[in-house]
């Protein structure tokens, strides 16, 4: 039968938009459809430049402000959790997370433990990734630029040391690809920060006013660094040099990152200032210290200073005490220092038995700090525990707030012989039950995701 | 394997077309043309019914007449059929003349069954029994003109077994559905959502402002007035040819259109009126020596609590109890108003069909200024501005005009648009924090007098009343436009192309002014006030088209081939400013001292292509088999292309002459599916990335990069398989109608969010891998039946349930994911399943009335396990939903009820977990006559080393009276002769009535937010009473 003329042409209808079909299929190649740009991302091949090198660098020390004083509205920063953990806060709010810090009893799981263990990786990540782009793409550049990067390892690893259990992990990410790293002790950490903070102060000849600061930086924290290796002598001699005047700042602003500290003591007062925390806690609320300036909430200096409910954010009956020494959300706090260098120079005197020079050392820690009210009148207590009880009280109070009271704690059980239960607050807990046995943090659960760690032994051993 | 594939299904379809044209010819005559009258059996015309030519692609609707017309239609022998919902199948067959016209009509018989003969698929409409699948559908129009429905989850409710609805407690508060139990450990388990043909943006959790838990969702800008039916594609088997991103379901929707004939105007007003009849509970206060009422803080300090009571710290005094929800005076609840106008006009011609409608709603939620806040401000000489009076409130204008045209016999095209402007203030509510309505009246003293530290009385508030609350204004202002443009073009009666282009456009600006001076003082900046302006823009595009060839390759056995390809687009953009320190006045972001901005974009693209094979044998036997293949933006780099296949049967056992007949028995049908589809990952979930960032130098802030995310080349879409199978039943005269159905439901390649070690140092914490494996599988069932029908009186009952097994059946390899506190992923255990520890046990030892912790378990008068214990499903398991209704006075009135019943899952009564913990007001830790219970999961979560907080999660199954209606169909003679009408309707209808059982202790069961997986009662308000009454006058 032949086809009608109708039929032949729904056929050539159909010819024609077959081949249509096929030709738009053929010249929109999915590729292309298909292919998205994000404006919201930036590509690894962005940062290959100069410009893209000094972003990275400004992104670890980003990383380093969050990670320390720093935090974010929800989950704070290694200052505040440190001194929770420790005796310098009590808690004020209803998170059973925040709970378990303060009681020293943290499951691995502990959603703030696991973000501020983050957070210190990530300045560490970011410190190291700027240090390659840095020596490749801005080869010329300044060295106090790379310099300043190590002393962001070597803060890290050195925190990372005083606060977490033996077994912490240090990986990384090389190439875009992640290098699983191993459990090591918190001496091999100390071990660590100390070579990157020699290999900063390697790096640093000149006498600009930015290679001064970053020279000391690195030569306080190697101190540092060297009081936890237990070689306070080598300590003491590496910071002499430093002016008691040397502040190295984690600054705050109000489009950046606040001063998380004050956020979470004087804003939302989930924080309270301590005062004799399970009775071997130090009375920071209610010593009247110019260092650790207090009011109570309600009274009329909070309120002048803005906080003006008068209870922690659980009601607790327990007083909410609010601290002064930043009294604003930009207020900046000093992670390193010249008066840390005096108390280094004070201990390291100690140790070597010059009681004389250890009260002086004290005393121009008090007098060059400048504080109101803060004079340098200590005398010799007399006995070695009244000068080693004087000397961590003095460090307690000159550098609060500031993540090093539990590395602190731990010294004295390690280098003084102090049984735990006569460091850390211990007996009833105030919001009921009793304080449990931790001294130091728990490497986090999520680390178990490491196919290098034994589900359930994120710690080696939770000895001090 | 690349898009070749793709384009080769494409090739193979217009391949097929080619040899097409030939047989085409061989048939090749002047066409002849159908037309007719349906009637029901009292002759009176059925309007809408589908009159088809049996085995090709020619049909037409019939119009409010009654009359139908098919023209073009091969001469010869042919079966012509006619489907109406609530009538039974009709089949003539007649011999067609060329270039004659044939007559042809047909009387339907109404059977009880209310299942729609026609379902909505992927590849266009197609009679029930032939699908494989059971799909769920809802008589959106008559559910909306006999039930109290205010938005799309009143209309989802209950309606469909499988088919879990959470809805929002209050006016606007987002709608959550779960189709068939959740699959997707990371990624959204929301379904998709189809309108008209076209995807559209159905998110929940849809804004970038927090009130505290309550949050709008897409789907509820829907008007359910518009809504003709929505059909449930309830899993893969039957969503496979919808694609990447169907795996947990398609809810397609088709709205209303107009009915050839003369034009009906409808105009329809509902008011109602809503309340909060729920109970909620009392405050404590244990009183101790040296404390005063009037001189107390809001604060709950300095009590005796029973523990310390028992250990001897301090003597009760007295105990207080207060309920601010009971005091007139201190209460923020009232009587929230809802009131609506639309008019509807419909009708034309066999060449124009149009449905046109308006509508403005406005609904004030029960949220209001208390009596005591009025007199302060009246004491005061202050005002709060009107919208602040009122917090919660939706006002909404929508608009549709749909149209179809027939340009020729072989060419129509349909056009549907709809538009929605509204306006959405939600109170900060919930979980608000401190400026909380909830965290405010939940955490009160136990005491009406207490005091503000500004010495205001604060009527048993905690800290903050709503005359300060309201002072944050949040609104969420919606445009949004949903078209389509559907064409269809039948060359010849064996052949038949589709296409459809759709746009869904939403602009959404989310508002949150609080001005100087204005907002609760909570120190800092607060009192300085700020401005927060997000806009966002939704696009979602959808492209496709397809080609159908229907013939007979024997007598009994007839083939439909369809070839097809569709692209689909989903864009987000979004621009974000806001300011703090506002200066007097001002409500501009502009105007504040402190300012920032961000931005934020995401693109995903899908570009598939299917073809699928129907071959019916007999009529009574038919098979299907599919294949879809996708490439999506969002897969790795080294991942290419998605192959989803789908086989399905269905047997009409009953038509088999060698059946066994029984009288009792109308029809029995088996079917059976298998199909595939997917869930895509986000955007840049596969590639690796910086973030830009900010810091702070000594010379200001300055830019910065840091690291993100890892990436991953090899991601690719979580794919999804199921197996389904079915038997459904008509019996006695078609009075009792069955749907059995068994899933098996397998998401292998899950999308795990595996977390990273933070080690790493990476920003992101988690990375997207195709590790897992989850498994749904359940029954569900449907059984309707019309029980008596007289003339004057009716029953008619529907009962449908479902029970969902979930399971994580591999995380491969990977330990337990610990969500939360109270949540984990293991192996062998349900999605999201509530985790902690457990109180294993409690008893008063000795003696005392109070139950106390003692670190020596022989002492202790609790004992909790010392690991975390799996407590229960964080969803429903089952669900059943019964359904009565009676006809009265010949089917003129109509009274009907609904019931429904959840069971089989825990829910966390966060509420009191924070009431005990630190709030300090709960019966468990003050009253003396608090159960044992009571007092040990106070004791767990407050004093036991574990603090755990086990003893809130609470059994959540309950029954609740969902609906109740009355609906009367005024006689055609009272209406034509007193409102010059033509039908005139009115219903009165109560939502929500109240729960009927449950061992739930907090205040409602369904008390939550419409956000996550496993919802909590934390500091939210119960869902309200609605009752509404509805008018609808037709001309």
């Amino acid at each position: 039968m032949t086809p009608s003329i109708s039929a032949r042409r729904v056929g050539a209808r159909l010819r024609l938009v077959a081949a249509a079909s096929l030709a738009i299929m053929a010249a929109c190649k999915s590729n292309e459809i298909l292919n998205v740009t994000d404006p919201d991302i930036i590509n690894p091949t962005d940062v290959q430049s100069s410009a893209g090198a000094t972003a990275v660098r400004l992104g670890a020390l980003a990383r380093l402000n969050a990670a320390t004083s720093g935090g974010s509205t929800s989950s704070e920063g290694l200052f505040l959790l440190s001194g929770l953990f420790a005796d310098e806060w009590n808690n004020g709010d209803s998170f059973i997370a925040r709970q378990e810090v303060d009681q020293r009893v943290i499951t691995t799981a502990n959603t703030f433990l696991t973000d501020v263990n983050r957070n210190l990786n990530r300045a560490r990540l970011s410190g190291s990734q700027a240090i390659q782009l840095l020596q490749q793409y801005n080869p010329t550049g300044p060295v106090a630029d790379v310099a300043e990067m190590y002393f962001v390892q070597a803060y890290v690893e050195n925190a990372m040391g005083e606060h977490y259990c033996n077994g912490l992990v240090l990986s990384t990410v090389s190439n875009g690809s992640e290098v699983y790293g191993t459990q090591i002790t918190t001496a091999a950490a100390f071990a660590a920060a100390l070579a990157h903070a020699d290999s900063g102060l390697a790096l640093i000849t000149g006498t600009s006013t930015a290679d001064v600061k970053i020279r000391n930086a690195l030569t306080v924290i190697r101190g540092r660094i060297l009081v936890n290796l237990n070689r306070h002598a080598d300590a003491g001699a590496a910071v002499a040099v430093v002016p008691s005047t040397f502040k190295y700042d984690m600054l705050h602003s109000q489009t950046t990152n606040d001063n998380q500290i004050w956020s979470y003591n004087n804003i939302a007062r989930r924080y309270s200032v301590s005062t004799g925390e399970g009775g071997n806690g130090l009375n920071f609320a209610t010593a009247g210290d110019p260092r650790v300036k207090t009011c109570v909430g309600g009274d009329a200096v909070c309120v002048a200073n803005g906080t003006t409910l008068k209870v922690r954010d659980d009601n607790s009956s327990s007083p909410l005490y609010v601290q002064l020494l930043w009294p604003v959300r930009d207020a900046s706090v000093t992670i390193a220092s010249g008066i840390e260098a005096r108390l280094i120079e004070a201990e390291a005197a100690l140790k070597a038995g010059n009681s004389a020079l250890f009260i002086q050392k004290l005393n121009q820690a008090r007098t060059d700090a400048a504080i109101a009210g803060l004079v340098g009148n200590l005398t010799d207590p007399g006995t070695a525990v009244a000068r080693e009880d004087l000397l961590f009280r003095e460090r307690a109070f000159s550098l609060f707030g500031r993540g090093y009271r539990v590395g602190d704690m731990r010294r004295l059980i390690k280098q003084y012989s102090r049984a735990a239960e006569s460091v850390f607050p211990t007996g009833a807990w105030h919001k009921g039950g009793n304080y449990g046995g931790d001294v130091n943090f728990p490497v986090p659960q999520a680390e178990e995701n490491n196919p290098n760690i034994v589900a359930g032994k994120t710690c080696t051993d939770r000895s001090p | 394997m690349t898009s070749r594939r793709v384009v080769r299904a494409v090739v193979l379809a217009a391949l097929l077309g080619w040899s097409i044209p030939g047989a085409l010819a061989a048939q090749a005559q002047q066409p002849g043309s159908i037309s007719g009258r349906v009637t029901d059996a009292a002759g009176l015309p059925i309007a809408s019914a589908q009159v088809n030519v049996v085995g090709n692609a020619q049909g037409a609707l019939t119009g409010s007449d009654g009359q139908y017309s098919i023209r073009g239609v091969s001469p010869g022998s042919v079966i012509v059929r006619a489907l109406r919902v609530g009538f039974a199948e009709q089949r003539k067959t007649i011999t067609v003349s060329a270039a004659q016209a044939t007559s042809l009509n047909f009387t339907m018989l109404s059977v009880a069954i209310q299942l729609n003969p026609v379902v909505t698929t992927a590849t266009g409409e197609q009679r029930r029994l032939e699908v494989g699948n059971a799909i769920a559908q809802v008589d959106a129009a008559k559910t909306v003109a006999q039930s109290a429905v205010a938005n799309m989850g009143d209309l989802l409710t209950a309606r469909a077994p499988g088919v879990v609805v959470f809805g929002g407690t209050q006016t606007g508060a987002g709608t959550r559905i779960r189709i068939r139990g959740t699959s997707s450990l990371s990624l959204s388990n929301n379904p998709i959502y189809v309108v008209d043909g076209t995807r559209v943006e159905g998110t929940t959790g849809s804004s970038t402002l927090s009130v505290g838990g309550t949050l709008p969702a897409r789907v509820n800008d829907l008007n359910p007035e518009e809504i003709e039916s929505i059909e449930v594609v309830r899993g893969p088997s039957a969503a496979t040819l919808y694609g990447t991103d169907a795996a947990n379901g398609v809810i397609v929707i088709t709205t209303k259109r107009g009915v050839a004939g003369r034009q009906q105007v409808t105009y329809t007003t509902e008011q109602g009126a809503h309340v909060d009849n729920n109970s909620y509970p009392d405050a404590y206060r244990g009183w101790r020596s040296g404390t005063v009422a009037n001189t107390s803080t809001a604060s709950n300090t300095v009590q005796c609590f029973l523990t310390q009571r028992a250990s001897g710290v301090c003597a009760q005094d007295s105990v207080t109890s207060y309920n601010l929800y009971n005091d007139p005076e201190s209460t923020p609840n009232g009587v929230g108003y809802r009131q609506q106008h639309s008019l509807q006009v419909g009708g034309g011609s066999e060449a124009l069909r149009y449905f046109l409608h308006g509508q403005w709603e406005g609904e004030a939620g029960v949220l209001k200024l208390p009596e005591f806040d009025q007199r302060y401000l009246a004491r005061k000489g202050l005002t709060l501005r009107d919208e602040e009076k009122s917090p919660n409130y939706l006002g909404r204008v929508t608009g549709r005009a749909n149209f179809n045209v027939a340009l020729s016999p072989k060419i129509d095209v349909a056009l549907s648009s709809g538009y929605t402007a509204q306006d959405l203030r939600l109170p900060m509510s919930d979980d608000s924090g401190v400026n909380g309505v909830a965290g405010n009246t939940y955490g009160g003293p136990g005491f009406k007098y207490n005091l503000s530290p500004t010495g205001d009385t604060l009527f048993g508030w905690r800290q903050i009343t709503p005359r300060d609350v309201y002072q944050t204004f949040t609104n969420q202002n919606v445009q949004r436009f949903i078209s389509s443009l559907n064409g269809n073009w039948r060359p010849n009666d064996g052949l038949a192309f589709r296409s459809n282009v759709g746009l869904d456009y939403a602009n959404r600006t989310d508002t949150q002014l609080c001005r100087f001076g204005a907002c609760p003082d909570l120190g800092g900046d607060s009192r300085l006030g700020f401005k927060v302006d997000n806009r966002s823009n939704f696009f979602t595009y959808t492209a496709d088209a397809s080609g159908t060839y229907m013939r007979r390759l024997s007598e009994p056995l007839q083939s439909k081939f369809t070839a097809g390809v569709q692209f689909n687009r989903s864009e987000f953009d979004r621009n974000g400013a806001s300011a703090i320190r506002l200066p007097p006045g001002a409500v501009a972001v502009t105007a504040g001292a402190v300012k920032s901005a961000d931005e934020s974009t995401s693109d995903t693209r899908t570009f598939g292509g299917f073809v699928e094979e129907n071959l019916a044998f007999r009529d009574r036997l038919f098979i299907t088999g599919a294949l879809r293949t996708d490439r999506n933006s969002a897969f790795g780099a080294n991942f290419h292309t998605a192959l989803y296949p789908k086989l399905s049967a269905s047997w009409v056992a009953s038509d088999e002459s060698f059946f066994p007949h029984f009288r009792w028995l109308n029809q029995l049908r088996l079917r059976s599916a298998y199909g595939a589809s997917g869930v895509q990952p986000g955007t840049i979930d596969a590639v690796q990335y910086f973030s830009a960032s900010t810091a702070r130098t000594e010379s200001g802030d300055a830019p910065a990069v840091v690291f993100s995310t890892l990436g991953n080349k090899n991601l690719k879409p979580e794919r999804s398989t199921e197996l389904e199978l079915g038997v459904d039943g008509t019996f006695w005269d078609n009075r009792v109608n069955t749907e059995v159905t068994y899933y098996n439901k397998r998401s292998k390649d899950a999308l795990i969010s595996r977390i990273l070690p933070p080690s790493l140092g990476t920003g992101a914490t988690a990375r997207f891998e195709n590790l897992g494996e989850v498994r749904n599988s359940g029954y569900e069932a449907l059984i309707s039946a019309q029980l008596l029908q007289r003339t004057n009186f009716g029953w008619d009952v529907t009962f449908n349930g479902s029970v969902n097994d979930n399971k994580l059946v591999s995380l491969g390899g990977l330990p337990k994911i610990v969500s939360s506190s109270t949540q984990q992923q293991r192996e062998g255990y349900p999605l999201n399943g509530w985790w902690t520890n457990a109180i294993t046990s409690y008893g008063d030892k000795n003696g005392n009335g109070i139950i106390e912790y003692n670190a020596n378990p022989t002492l202790s008068e609790i004992t909790i396990s010392d690991t975390a214990q799996f407590l229960g499903y964080a969803i429903p398991k089952y669900e059943l939903s019964f359904t009565n209704g009676f006809d009265f006075l010949n089917r003129r009135l109509h009274v009907s009820g609904l019931v429904d019943y959840k069971g089989g899952m825990k829910t966390y009564n966060n509420t009191e977990r924070i009431r005990c913990a630190s709030r300090n007001n709960c019966s468990g830790l003050i009253n003396p006559n608090a159960s044992f219970f009571e007092q040990a999961r106070t004791v767990a979560v407050r004093e036991s080393p574990s603090r755990t907080v086990g003893g809130f999660i609470e059994d959540g199954d309950f029954i609740r009276f969902r609906e109740l209606s009355v609906a009367f169909n005024a006689p055609e003679q009272f209406t034509n002769r007193f409102l010059r009408g033509r039908t005139l309707a009115i219903t009165a209808a109560a939502r929500n009535i109240g729960i009927l059982w449950t061992k739930y202790k907090g205040v409602d069961p369904e008390a939550f937010g419409t956000t996550g997986d496993a919802p909590s009662e934390f500091q939210a308000f119960a869902p309200p009473t609605y009752y509404a009454l509805r008018l609808s006058l037709g001309f």
